[in-house]
This record gives C-alpha cells, sequence and structure tokens, in this order.
C-alpha cells in the first residue's frame, strides 16, 4: 500500500541551461491500495515518472513524504526497495544475458538462493509465457518480450507493491491485452499496483482507481464512474481535459 | 554476496563483448608486448656484437695470408671460401660478407708497409654492417699486434705512440639502450592493465545507463557501496588478468625472441618479472578505480571513451619524462601512482638496488589514491544524477 502526502521535487539545470529550475512534481498526494490497480494518468512531462521515481527511493523528494507498507521512501530506503517491484519506462535489461539469466541476476540481488531463485525464474518464464525466448540472449527481442523480462525481473522477489512506468509502451495489441491480464491477475492476488501511462482507453480498462496529473499537480482523484461524475463527462478522454482545465 | 553476483555477472557479460575480450585477453597482453618487446629485443640483438659465438667468415685467397687466418680463427671465425664474384655476392645478400686478401698483401707486409685488405659490406643491411664492425675490430687488434712487434723489431717502445689512455667507465648499471629497454617492461605491464579493465569499466557504468538498465537496477534493495564494490571487482578482475598475462607474454617474448637481451645486459628472467609485477601489482587496484571513477563521471559510453582515452596519456606520461628527465629517487616522487612503479620496475630490470622504504611507500601511496576514488565513485553513484 502507498500512502503519498504532499510529494515535490524541482531539478536544477536542463541540457543548456545550467542554472534553471523545472519544476517536475508538485504537492502530490495520493493513496494506492492493496488488491487495486491505481493508474496515474497524465500527459508526457506532467511529473508521472518523477513520482514513480521517487516512491522507488532513486529520486530523494524535496518535501513531502511516502509511507510504503509501512516503510518510509527517506529514511528506510532498503526496506522499501524490498518491498517494491519497479519496471522504469524502458526495459533497460542486459543484451548479452538471456531471459533466464536477465530474471536470475535480479532474484540473487535480491538475496534469493540458487535453488529458490531457479524455481522462481521457471515460475515467471511460465506465467509470462517466455517459454521460447527463455534460453536466448535478449540481444534483438521484440518490444513485448523486452518488456515480460523486465516485468519479470521486477516481480522476482514477490514484491507487495508494483511500480509500472508505461509498462505498454510499443507494445502491440496482443501483447498489450496480454500484459493488462497479468496486471489483473496480480492485483487478484493481493499486490497494490501502480501503473502509469497518458493513454486513456488503456487506464480505463484496467484501473480501479485514477490520479490525473498535469503540470506536476494531482488535478482529480478516484474511480473512473466518480470522475465521471464529477466532471460530468461521458467519457474518460473529456473528464480528463475537464480535470486538468482544458477546454472541451 | 551480493557483490560476488555483481562481479560474476559482469565477468561473464563481458566475456561474452568481443571488444572487451580482445584489449582484455589478447590485445594488451599479447600484442602489444609481442610487436614493441620483440621487436625492441631484436632490433637490441641485432646491434649487439658478440665475439664469444663463433661465426662464418668468407674469405677470398684465404691462402695468401695464413697467419691472418690463424688469428681470425682464434677469434672465433669459421674461415670460409668465398664465392669468385665477391662484390655481387655480397650486393645480391648471397653472403652477409666477403674479406678479400689482395695479391700484394704479403709483400707490403714484409717490406714493412700498409698492407691492403678489402672487405665487401651491404651497408644498407644491419647484419652486414653489424658483421663488417665485428670483422673491422677483429682486424684492428690483429693490425696493433703487427704494429707492436714492427716497432720493437726497431728498437722502439711501442707505448710511446700511445700519448692518451682514455678509460670509459659507465657508471650505471647498463647504458642508454638498456634504460629504454628497462621502462619498456612497467610502460607495456601499465598499458595492459589499462587497456584490460577499460571496456569494462565504460560497459558497466556508462554502458549501463546508455541501455537504461541502471534505474532498475538501483531500485533493488542494495547499498550503493556494495553495487560500485561489484563493478570495482569485475574491473579488477580483468585489470588483474591482464597483467598477469602480459607478465607471462613478455618473460616468453623476452625468452625466446632475443635470448641476448634476457641473458646479457639486461635481467628478463623468471624471478625480475615476478618482483616487476609484484611492485607493479598496486596498480592493478588504482588503475581499476581510476577507469572506474572517470567512467562514472559520464553520460554515454562515446563520452567515457573520449576520456578515457585521453587518460591514456597518462601511463605513457612516465615513460617519456623519465627518457628526458632524469626524476632521482626522491621520498616524494615514490608516492605517486605509475611514476613511483615505473622507477621501481626499470631498478629491478636494471638489477640496481631497490629500498624497502621507496616499496613501502609506493604500495601505501598508490592504495590510498585507490581508497580515495573509490569513495568518490560511490558517491557519484548515490547521487540522482547518475541515473
Amino acid at each position: 500500500m502507498i500512502v503519498a502526502n504532499d510529494l515535490s521535487k524541482t531539478f536544477v539545470g536542463v541540457p543548456g541551461q545550467p542554472k534553471r529550475r523545472v519544476v517536475a512534481v508538485e504537492s502530490v498526494s495520493f493513496n494506492a491500495q492493496d488488491g487495486r490497480i491505481t493508474g496515474l494518468l497524465g500527459p508526457n512531462g506532467a511529473g508521472k515518472s518523477t513520482t514513480l521515481r521517487m516512491l522507488a527511493t532513486l529520486v530523494h523528494p524535496d518535501s513531502g513524504q511516502a509511507i510504503i507498507d509501512g516503510y518510509s521512501i527517506t529514511e528506510n530506503v532498503l526496506a522499501v526497495r524490498q518491498q517494491l517491484g519497479f519496471m522504469p519506462h524502458n526495459a533497460g535489461i542486459y543484451p548479452r544475458l538471456t531471459t533466464r539469466e536477465n530474471i536470475s541476476y535480479y532474484a540473487r540481488l535480491c538475496g534469493l538462493n540458487k535453488k529458490t531463485t531457479a524455481n522462481r525464474v521457471d515460475e515467471l518464464v511460465n506465467l509470462l509465457d517466455m517459454e521460447k525466448f527463455a534460453d536466448r540472449r535478449s540481444d534483438g527481442f521484440s518490444q513485448g518480450q523486452k518488456t515480460k523480462v523486465a516485468l519479470a525481473r521486477a516481480l522476482v522477489h514477490q514484491p507487495q507493491t508494483i511500480l509500472l512506468d508505461e509498462p505498454t509502451n510499443g507494445l502491440d495489441v496482443m501483447a498489450t491485452r496480454g500484459l493488462r491480464k497479468i496486471i489483473r491477475q496480480l492485483a487478484e492476488a493481493g499486490h497494490c499496483i501502480v501503473f502509469s501511462s497518458h493513454i486513456m482507453q488503456e487506464v480505463a480498462a484496467l484501473c480501479d482507481e485514477i490520479a490525473i496529473i498535469a503540470d506536476g499537480k494531482i488535478s482529480m482523484t478516484g474511480t473512473l464512474d466518480s470522475l465521471l461524475t464529477h466532471t460530468g463527462q461521458s467519457s474518460l478522454e473529456d473528464a480528463f481535459v475537464s480535470a486538468i482545465g482544458g477546454e472541451l | 554476496m551480493n557483490v560476488l553476483v555483481i562481479l560474476w555477472k559482469e565477468i561473464v557479460d563481458n566475456l561474452r563483448d568481443r571488444q572487451t575480450v580482445f584489449y582484455a585477453l589478447l590485445f594488451g597482453p599479447v600484442l602489444l608486448p609481442l610487436i614493441i618487446g620483440g621487436g625492441l629485443g631484436a632490433s637490441l640483438k641485432q646491434a649487439t656484437v658478440s665475439f664469444d659465438q663463433p661465426a662464418a667468415l668468407a674469405v677470398k685467397h684465404a691462402d695468401r695470408a695464413p697467419n691472418l687466418m690463424q688469428f681470425l680463427h682464434s677469434n672465433n671465425f669459421d674461415i670460409e671460401t668465398a664465392p669468385e664474384d665477391a662484390e655481387d655476392s655480397v650486393r645480391r645478400g648471397d653472403v652477409v660478407l666477403i674479406l678479400e686478401v689482395p695479391e700484394d698483401f704479403s709483400t707490403a707486409l714484409r717490406n714493412g708497409q700498409p698492407a691492403p685488405l678489402i672487405i665487401y659490406v651491404n651497408d644498407g643491411d644491419k647484419h652486414s654492417a653489424k658483421e663488417a664492425r665485428k670483422v673491422n675490430s677483429v682486424l684492428n687488434a690483429y693490425s696493433q699486434t703487427i704494429n707492436a712487434l714492427r716497432m720493437q723489431h726497431r728498437g722502439i717502445d711501442p707505448s710511446v705512440f700511445n700519448s692518451i689512455n682514455v678509460r670509459l667507465e659507465d657508471v650505471s648499471s647498463d647504458g642508454f639502450r638498456g634504460q629504454i629497454l628497462a621502462s619498456i617492461l612497467p610502460f607495456l605491464l601499465i598499458v595492459a592493465m589499462v587497456m584490460g579493465g577499460f571496456y569494462l569499466a565504460i560497459d558497466t557504468t556508462a554502458g549501463e545507463r546508455e541501455r537504461l538498465s541502471l534505474e532498475p537496477l538501483l531500485s533493488l534493495p542494495i547499498a550503493r557501496y556494495k553495487l560500485v564494490l561489484g563493478k570495482y571487482m569485475a574491473v579488477l578482475f580483468f585489470v588483474g588478468i591482464s597483467s598477469i598475462l602480459t607478465a607471462i607474454s613478455l618473460y616468453l617474448v623476452f625468452r625466446f625472441l632475443s635470448p641476448e637481451a634476457a641473458s646479457g645486459i639486461l635481467s628478463f628472467d623468471a624471478p625480475t618479472i615476478t618482483t616487476a609485477w609484484l611492485l607493479s601489482s598496486p596498480l592493478i587496484f588504482f588503475i581499476s578505480a581510476v577507469l572506474m571513477t572517470v567512467a562514472a563521471t559520464t553520460r554515454s559510453t562515446k563520452e567515457a571513451q573520449t576520456y578515457l582515452g585521453l587518460l591514456m596519456v597518462f601511463p605513457m606520461a612516465p615513460f617519456f619524462i623519465l627518457q628526458f628527465v632524469n626524476i632521482k629517487s626522491a621520498n616524494l616522487t615514490m608516492t605517486l601512482p605509475m611514476l613511483s612503479q615505473y622507477q621501481l620496475l626499470e631498478r629491478v630490470v636494471l638489477k640496481d638496488s631497490i629500498s624497502t622504504t621507496h616499496i613501502a611507500l609506493s604500495v601505501a601511496g598508490t592504495l590510498l589514491s585507490t581508497a580515495l576514488l573509490y569513495f568518490l565513485a560511490v558517491r557519484l553513484y548515490s547521487r540522482e544524477k547518475v541515473l
């Protein structure tokens, strides 16, 4: 479970302008419950990735706090990481390692012993339907295959909370549907899932809770129905535009 | 435990990378010693004149100077009959060098006149020129013996004509040529170390960032110092292997390609190479730390290659500086990594004595610098900007 309170982050310096200050995230608060899929919906550059990076303890918030499964992201960094499975928006897998080796590496780093690792890797290969490329080096994998390996890697230590940053990027229809099914299964198994995306249909089809984020701020949170009721719109897209104060 | 997992993964991962394997295991340790060490050794062999080994000498009309032939024979020359077309056969390279005894040789000698001798030599051929120097010096000795006999015959003390007797005493263990050859050992060892860790250091730091695999890695429950240690140990492994292989191949190169260099003025035998490797071994830690820390500051492999490429000048700098500037082995210079190892290794090869204080300072200075660089690398990895 995630309880995020007033998270803010400002970066100093952008390429070419070393002194410019960029407010990436400003006072972001939201809750994500166990057993539910929470969608972080926002346009590109809205602050989704920075928010997830703060939750994943990669970026230290300037102010605010978040508690993940009882641990503070600023004080119990290693404990938070043990609870977390984080998949950044690029797969970032090792091209010269096979699927199994990629997953095993993370399992071993998370402290699983050899035998447990082997069993867990078999389980994940089965779960994500990766038998065909389990022993191939990942150089030349399709985007879908890479995403599966990265997801397996994030899940290998059976984390309670799972952060997925734009996981469907670059996936075709069938791969996206497959991924959705897996995410639902994980939620049904009691995991807390935070899922960021800029694609409306995706969020509408998958998420139990939606937090709309724009310009670094959360403009509205709630279930799909409550967002529609609240904004008086009939589609998530219209509700989204209305929520971020745009013209319909 | 985590550290070993990272170490093992990086080794397996990079052994599958042809570039890393080529530079770490082949270029530095095998090709460089063969090209540079072997080349220098071979040219030294050519330039060194050996009077101890018997050599064949083609002589035209040997029968005209039986006493000279005996003198040459006693100076380790086996006299052979030269072909008729002396000039052409030397030019063609059929015979290295030919000594011709002209018809009036014995007459001139008997009459107390300068007796003519002709040496056919091809000065463009190093081997021929070297043989000419050797024959010439033996002939000079013969000439001096005859001069002395002639003067004594006329009742003059031969030493009257030696107004000055210059004696050259070289106080270094070996001359200039030896100095260059001696600095080749530290040079090749250090270059091999740098080449050995070069691509691995880039791959595990800037490469990881470029492949975007750093972000998920940093979100795992591992302390940053362990992560850096694992990567550092992987670089250390390749640098270490590279330097051991280089030491072995240098030993083999000097043993088989130029036995004279190995046995003569310089010492490149097994104990020397082992001592040299041991004295240079703190550099394995230092160079690994330099490579990793510098590569960790860069954002892409291309940037890392540029910086580390510039850094390649450093291992070469002491080599050139020490050729031109005579730096005394003071306590202060002995604390400097690279420079101190250069000086120590040169002394080992030249069989000079080495003080234990200098060894202690060299080891301490190098390891201290390594520790500082390691802490710098951990700091770099703890910054948010590392992503």
